[in-house]
């Protein structure tokens, strides 16, 4: 049975657009929810001040909502884009397939990620409703930062749309959905991780508003911390995109990238998500107690760093299955 | 299914891709290393999630600890060390088996 190039460019477009919007989706929707949700039981309690919340609820939401516009923006590309005739077939549909892998599983965590601030603002709020414009603030920098990841992905799954794969058959097949799951994976945990930081830092800016500052820096520490698996899998999917012309175009080849793409890209969730629970619970304690401030920074980098172990081992992995064996 | 029918399915799928020649040339042994490739990667990549994970908890609530009594952060950072490596003995089985899969057995 022999399938024609035409047919693995309509399969290539469908199942791609239909990972980065069906995943890509998931999390901008359960974030927007869940501060839709924690705004409807503030307005419950204090019936007053419901512009006050209604504000905070979308601005957190519009916020929370750009990762699933960048899976629109991709998956849109992904049905539309020009046949590239170089590479019309199997190789086009595995670039398609790729970026949508990227763009979808990125965006879900960054999705989640920044509904965790939006939920606490509102919760805030609803307690403290003069001290909203400082809170919501402070919700939209989290916000921001935990967005990075699934502006990487982003990113790699244009590059793979746009620039030429290298390698030829099995080995661009085999790079091209590679660098689409490193990154994207990758993405995902550092996505919820960086929100759950920025919801403890609003939480406790929240309960304690005097230590702003110093909750803020430590909550730019720990994202910043956070989002470092999502930048393993940009860098292995960054060495897939340039440095591996020579691969072989074999069943080897491509198990070399597939296999690289699951340790680097599956390995950095976990550590995301621990790296996330450490920042969440020390931008709480930091805001309660600022004179501790230096610390917790040092027993959340100790902590982050142990969490971040398991991710530096996935990444060795990734090189010696790129590059030794 | 046995392992002819994998070598089978496998040339399959390369000769679709119009190259006859890797198609005949795909044994047996390159199956082996390519499944030895992908099982270490699965194996490094999920078994890394739950060490992550556990440490952050670990982290996490000792630095709540430490935020509700900072005069014992001595012992509440050594405990949450001795957690945090016990926890990692997984990460470190997937690593060893990783390894063992991409020296070994390749």
């Amino acid at each position: 049975m022999d399938i024609a190039p035409e047919t693995w460019n309509f399969i290539g477009r469908f199942v791609g657009a239909a990972f980065a919007l069906g995943l890509g989706g998931i999390g901008a929707a359960v974030g927007m929810g869940m501060a839709a949700a924690e705004a409807n039981r503030g307005m419950m309690r204090q019936p007053s001040r419901h512009s006050d919340l209604l504000r905070t609820m979308l601005l957190g939401q519009a916020v929370g909502g750009s990762p699933s516009i960048f899976a629109l923006v991709v998956g849109l590309l992904i049905l539309f884009l020009p046949v590239n005739e170089a590479t019309s077939g199997a190789v086009f549909a595995s670039t398609l397939i790729g970026a949508g892998l990227a763009v979808g599983l990125g965006c879900f965590g960054s999705g989640i990620g920044c509904g965790l601030p939006a939920l606490a603002a509102c919760q805030g709020v609803a307690r403290n409703p003069e001290k909203s414009t400082a809170l919501t603030t402070t919700m939209m920098i989290g916000q921001a930062l935990a967005q990075s990841p699934s502006i990487f992905a982003t990113i790699i799954a244009l590059m793979l749309l746009f620039l030429p794969i290298p390698g030829v058959g099995l080995a661009s097949i085999g790079i091209a959905i590679g660098a689409g799951i490193s990154m994207g994976a990758s993405a995902l945990g550092p996505g919820i991780g960086s929100g759950m930081t920025a919801g403890g830092a609003v939480r406790g800016q929240s309960n304690w508003p005097a230590s702003r500052p110093v909750t803020v820096r430590t909550m730019l520490i720990a994202q910043a911390i956070c989002d470092t698996p999502a930048i393993f899998g940009m860098l292995v999917a960054f060495i897939m995109l340039f440095t591996l012309q020579d691969l072989e175009p074999t069943i080897i080849g491509f198990s070399q990238t597939f296999a690289a793409a699951i340790a680097v890209g599956v390995g950095g969730i976990g550590p995301g998500i621990g790296c996330g629970a450490v920042g969440d619970t020390s931008c709480e304690a930091t805001a309660n107690e600022p004179k501790n401030d230096a610390l917790m920074l040092r027993t959340m980098l100790i902590g982050q760093a142990v969490s971040q172990s398991t991710a530096i081992y996935a990444l060795i992995i990734a090189l010696v299955i790129l590059f030794v064996v | 299914m046995d392992p002819v029918t994998i070598l089978t399915l496998a040339q399959t799928v390369i000769a679709q891709n119009g190259d006859q020649a890797a198609a005949a040339a795909i044994s047996g042994k390159d199956i082996i290393q390519a499944g030895a490739l992908i099982g270490a990667g699965i194996c490094m990549g999920f078994g890394a999630i739950g060490p992550g994970i556990g440490e952050g908890f670990a982290a996490g609530k000792a630095c709540e600890a430490i935020g509700r009594a900072p005069e014992e952060a001595g012992l509440l950072t050594r405990t949450m060390l001795i957690g945090q490596a016990v926890s990692e003995s997984t990460g470190i089985y997937s690593l060893v088996v990783a390894l063992l899969m991409l020296f070994v057995i390749v």
